[in-house]
């Protein structure tokens, strides 16, 4: 027994040293994706790219949280891990006011180029320039996320309710379903579901309540200012959606709300596009045909979406730039986007949105592209994370019934104030 | 004799070297770090990250939450291993089958640990509540992960659950190693069971508790993998640790000087505990 | 009424062993059901039909089998080496000439180095691989876990040394053995049970670890089971089938290596202070 055991060891241990000699090289490129719909799609891209051009390419994917931490790491160290990276909009202005990325106006003009072509959508594009909307390009938008509002159509039209159109006629609507209805299995049906995890989800599905009620996370001057009349008005009326919500929302993410909207046991919701096709997708939907999908309502200010675009940028310290840009350019062509959209991505071309074959297939194309252009971005700071993180956890104490949401709007207000002035 | 000296010296040469090397030179290299304010070129030198340590509410309640998860969970761990030791000193039949199932969790990687309570605990899918939702109770209190109380309780527990067999290993082993005589002596002066308990068995039994809350502890006060994976520090900041929240400074907000400040902080803590318990087995020791 | 005593013993026992087998086999039954059979009311038990759907997705869709190949290397390499530095120092210092309160102050240091939270020194590991240009390597993994397992094996090993009497080696040396021939024809058989048990349990702390792991890599080059696991939480969904196949794939060698060591593993755990 011991002398295969040392022989093993000996073995292994050498392995270990071959292994551990390949690292990131020339000639390949290594892409970090997000694990999930998105990041499959860019996945599956590659591996067409691979055979086409014969360029090696290596795909990690990584759960939300950590893909922004990763790239935050090597973008920082520049340890040129990836020559790649997707990244979630809000993270931009962290990466590009410490300039990470690569300024890809040059890259187009070395190919004789202007810059991207204006088939892409404005509000898109907008992400991707430092400053928003005006400066230099330093990302392409490969997935065209902005918020839609889901509801039972079926149920609606049973109890007359028309589409709602302010959060006030979604929590009227959300009393009157919770009330009457039953799911298919006789348990209870809830009015409304959200995503309230502390952190990222709880901001995500807030902010465009926070918005429709007039309320600003900052004043003209940079100051934080959650905790206006508006804003409070906004958490109270989160919480009184919060109890027409199945139990236990606080703790729900995106898993659970779905999961709940698919099972027919919640009847409105926010999410974003890339679910639309497991609604419609009799295997996994019970609601298949049942669910209508709209722009969001509005309450003293009309309806706004949350865009959530995936970008796709170029680290600085990739040692593949040119190789990179190619497979960039290439992935967000019109022809590479349609097929992306057919693995259920949201395009960010208009071309794509127009296209009769994808009309047919993705119903719900005209209501995402109104959504898509008058969406608005998260506030375009470097410090959103750490913001985000603070507010989310705010927002959950008074989800929890831990604060009251005064109590929650003025400590996060005094604890965002903090992040700013520690920054200043 | 020269040479005597030398070579024991050379063997234990590497090992010292590797320590010093991967243990104590980055702790020198923290002290620096934290002693930084402010990141990459911007940053300046002074004592701003241990100043904020106090004005930070965040970190204090992560420390509560660490101390109070600590205490809970060192003592359900204690009592139910030292219960479960006992029922188990005396023969018992299929007793090796029993030691070897009991230990089960406690092997088990704690990401592991945090999919397997994921699955249990869900208020909507897990199959604590579906059992219950089957057999006709209403679930809908019971939130496991989702109300800030029931969420602390339910790491506490899934700490339990995995480290209580811990304690009853090295319990037994205690009460395994401590001679007959005693009991014989104690039997024939009439004690009661209590009183063979309380006056025999618990003072023969320190060392190895002592052992095993002083290891424990050190454990539970780094808690971090579980954690991670079952509520993130959620909901409402209820379950989330030092660890966490150093993590989360270190790595997500980038703020490496504040986060090695605030692991100082959670170092000397840990170590005035440690020292406390050393003290005290050797005050047993010498007794 | 010591027959009621007997039976309630026994109940109790038997719950306790059921209260920590049943998760298990709960994760165990999630990796092998369909997903819509994954959150039926009342949950199935028993008695679903079982598909390897799960395992095929994660082996051969998905990178689990090259996580899997990662976490044996690392954990092998770095209990090797751990195992050859530590036993070696341990050797040692039970030999060195040097009062015993000195000798026993040196070990409980070295063993002190092991009470650091990690957390504490993950800033500056991390920032120390950043600049010898090891971040995402095996190789970093292997040193940190073995700086890991260092102290341990010293104490554990230095515990087995020291209920061998000198007079040993000492008596191989007048045959004309080198003290280190002494130390390998002599001694190390004698020790042979000590430093399997010390071996496995360095390949159970390795195996299991996952804070290094995941903020020492960066791509799919070092990264170990539990961060391959943990990756499963996306954002849309969560990966249940798949994360309990991985689940079920890294806990089985590891409950292997703990039955194998059963018979060490207080003294182990309890760093040898509590004879077991």
């Amino acid at each position: 027994m011991r002398p295969t055991l040392i022989s093993a060891l000996v073995l292994i241990t050498t392995l270990s040293a071959l292994l551990a000699g390949c690292g990131s090289e020339r000639g390949h490129l290594t892409l970090a994706v997000n694990s999930g719909v998105e990041g499959d799609a860019l996945k599956q891209a590659a591996v067409d790219y691979e055979a086409s051009s014969g360029v090696r390419i290596e795909v990690v994917e990584l759960p939300y949280d950590n893909l922004f931490e990763k790239e935050l790491i090597d973008l920082n160290s520049g340890t040129g891990a990836y020559d790649l990276i997707m990244l979630d909009d809000p993270w931009f202005p962290r990466f590009a006011v410490s300039e990470f990325l690569t300024d890809l106006g040059p890259m187009y003009e070395k190919r004789g180029q202007g810059g991207p072509d204006d088939d892409f959508i404005a509000t898109s594009m907008a992400l991707c320039r430092h400053p928003y909307e005006t400066g230099r390009l330093y990302a392409l938008p490969y997935v065209g996320n902005s918020q839609l509002f889901f509801y039972r159509k079926d149920l609606f039209e049973k109890h007359g309710l028309k589409e709602p159109s302010s959060w006030q006629e979604v929590l009227a609507a959300a009393k009157t379903i919770g009330e009457r209805e039953r799911s298919d299995d006789g348990g209870r049906l809830y009015g409304y579901v959200m995503r309230a995890e502390q952190g990222n989800a709880v901001v995500a599905d807030f902010l465009p309540i926070f918005w429709a009620h007039g309320a600003e996370m900052f004043d003209p001057s940079g100051k934080p200012s959650v905790d206006s009349e508006e804003g409070v008005a906004a958490l109270r009326l989160m919480l009184e959606l919060g109890r027409h919500a199945p139990p236990g929302y606080a703790s729900f993410n995106a898993d659970e709300v779905s999961a709940h909207l698919l099972q027919g046991s919640a009847a409105m919701s926010i999410n974003w596009p890339a679910w639309i096709s497991a609604f419609t997708d009799p295997a996994r939907s019970r609601v298949a045909g049942k669910m209508a999908f709209t722009t969001l309502p509005g309450e003293r200010k009309p309806g706004q979406a949350e865009i959530g675009n995936w970008l796709i940028a170029i680290p600085k310290g990739s040692r593949n730039a040119d190789a990179a840009f190619d497979f960039l350019a290439w992935a967000t062509s019109p022809e590479q986007m349609k097929r992306s959209a057919l693995r259920g991505n949201p395009p960010t071309r208009r071309s794509v949105f127009t296209d009769p074959e994808l009309l047919a297939k993705f119903p719900a194309y005209p209501a995402q592209l109104r959504s898509l252009e008058t969406s608005r971005p998260r506030p375009r700071t470097p410090l959103w994370n750490e913001i985000e993180n603070t507010f989310g956890i705010f927002l959950s104490k008074a989800n929890s019934g831990v604060l009251t949401p005064e109590e929650a709007m003025s400590q996060a207000n005094a604890e965002i104030a903090k992040i700013v002035e520690r920054n200043r | 004799m020269r040479k005597y000296l030398s070579l024991p010296f050379l063997l234990a040469a590497p090992a010292l070297a590797v320590l010093l090397a991967l243990s104590v030179y980055p702790l020198v290299y923290a002290i620096k770090v934290s002693l930084q304010v402010g990141a990459g070129d911007a940053a300046r030198w002074g004592f701003g990250n241990f100043t904020r340590l106090f004005g930070d509410d965040l970190f204090r309640s992560a420390l509560l939450h660490t101390f109070s998860y600590a205490a809970l969970a060192l003592t359900f761990e204690f009592l139910l291993g030292l219960g479960l030791a006992l029922l188990l000193d005396r023969p018992l039949k299929g007793r090796g089958v029993f030691r070897a199932l009991l230990l089960v969790p406690m092997m088990l990687p704690p990401v592991v640990v945090g999919v397997v309570w994921r699955l249990m605990l869900n208020p909507s899918f897990g199959a604590i509540n579906g059992t219950l939702k089957g057999a006709g109770v209403d679930t809908d209190s019971l939130t496991w992960t989702a109300s800030p109380s029931l969420a602390f309780a339910s790491v506490v527990a899934v700490d339990v659950w995995q480290w209580t067999p811990f304690m009853f290993l090295v319990l037994l082993a205690g009460l395994q190693a401590i001679p007959r005589e005693p009991y014989e002596a104690a039997m024939i002066d009439g004690a009661s069971a209590w009183q063979t308990f309380t006056h025999v068995t618990l003072p023969l039994l320190k060392p190895a508790i002592l052992i095993a809350l002083l290891l424990r502890t050190m454990d539970l006060l780094r808690v971090f993998d579980q954690i991670f994976i079952l509520t993130e520090g959620g909901p409402a900041f209820a379950t989330e640790t030092v660890s966490l929240y150093i993590y989360r400074t270190a790595f997500r907000f980038f703020d490496f000087g504040y986060a090695a400040a605030m692991s100082f902080a959670l170092l000397v803590l840990t170590n005035i505990i440690s020292v406390g318990y050393i003290r005290l087995l050797q005050r047993q020791e010498a007794a | 009424m010591k027959a009621t005593l007997r039976l309630l013993k026994y109940a109790a026992v038997i719950m306790a062993a059921l209260f920590g087998l049943i998760p298990v086999y709960w994760m165990v039954t999630i990796s092998l059901k369909t997903e819509a059979a994954h959150f039926s009311v009342p949950p199935e038990w028993v008695g679903f039909g079982p598909t390897l759907e799960h395992y095929r997705e994660a082996f051969f869709s998905r990178s689990f089998g090259r996580y899997l190949l990662t976490s044996a290397v690392v954990s092998v390499s770095s209990t090797a080496l751990a195992m050859t530095v530590g036993t070696l120092a341990a050797y040692g210092l039970t030999r060195l000439r040097m009062p015993e309160r000195a000798s026993r102050r040196l070990s409980l240091w070295i063993l002190s180095t092991r009470m650091f939270p990690p957390i504490v020194t993950i800033v500056p590991l991390f920032l120390m691989m950043r600049d010898l240009r090891l971040l995402d390597t095996v190789a970093s993994l292997v040193i940190v876990y073995t700086a890991f397992n260092l102290p341990f094996v010293v104490w554990m090993m230095r515990g087995f040394f020291q209920e061998l009497p000198r007079e040993l080696e000492e008596a191989a040396m007048v045959d004309g053995d080198s003290r280190m021939g002494a130390l390998v024809r002599v001694i190390l058989p004698l020790v042979a049970p000590g430093l399997a048990a010390t071996a496995v349990f360095c390949l159970i702390v390795s195996w299991n670890e996952f804070l290094f792991a995941l903020v020492l890599t960066q791509t799919e080059a070092a990264m170990t089971l539990p961060v391959g696991i943990a990756g499963r939480v996306t954002q849309y969904e969560i990966k249940w089938g798949v994360m309990s196949a991985a689940g079920v794939v890294a806990m089985v060698p590891i409950l292997a290596f703990a039955m194998a060591v059963q018979r060490y593993l207080v003294r182990g755990l309890s760093l040898g202070a509590v004879k077991g």
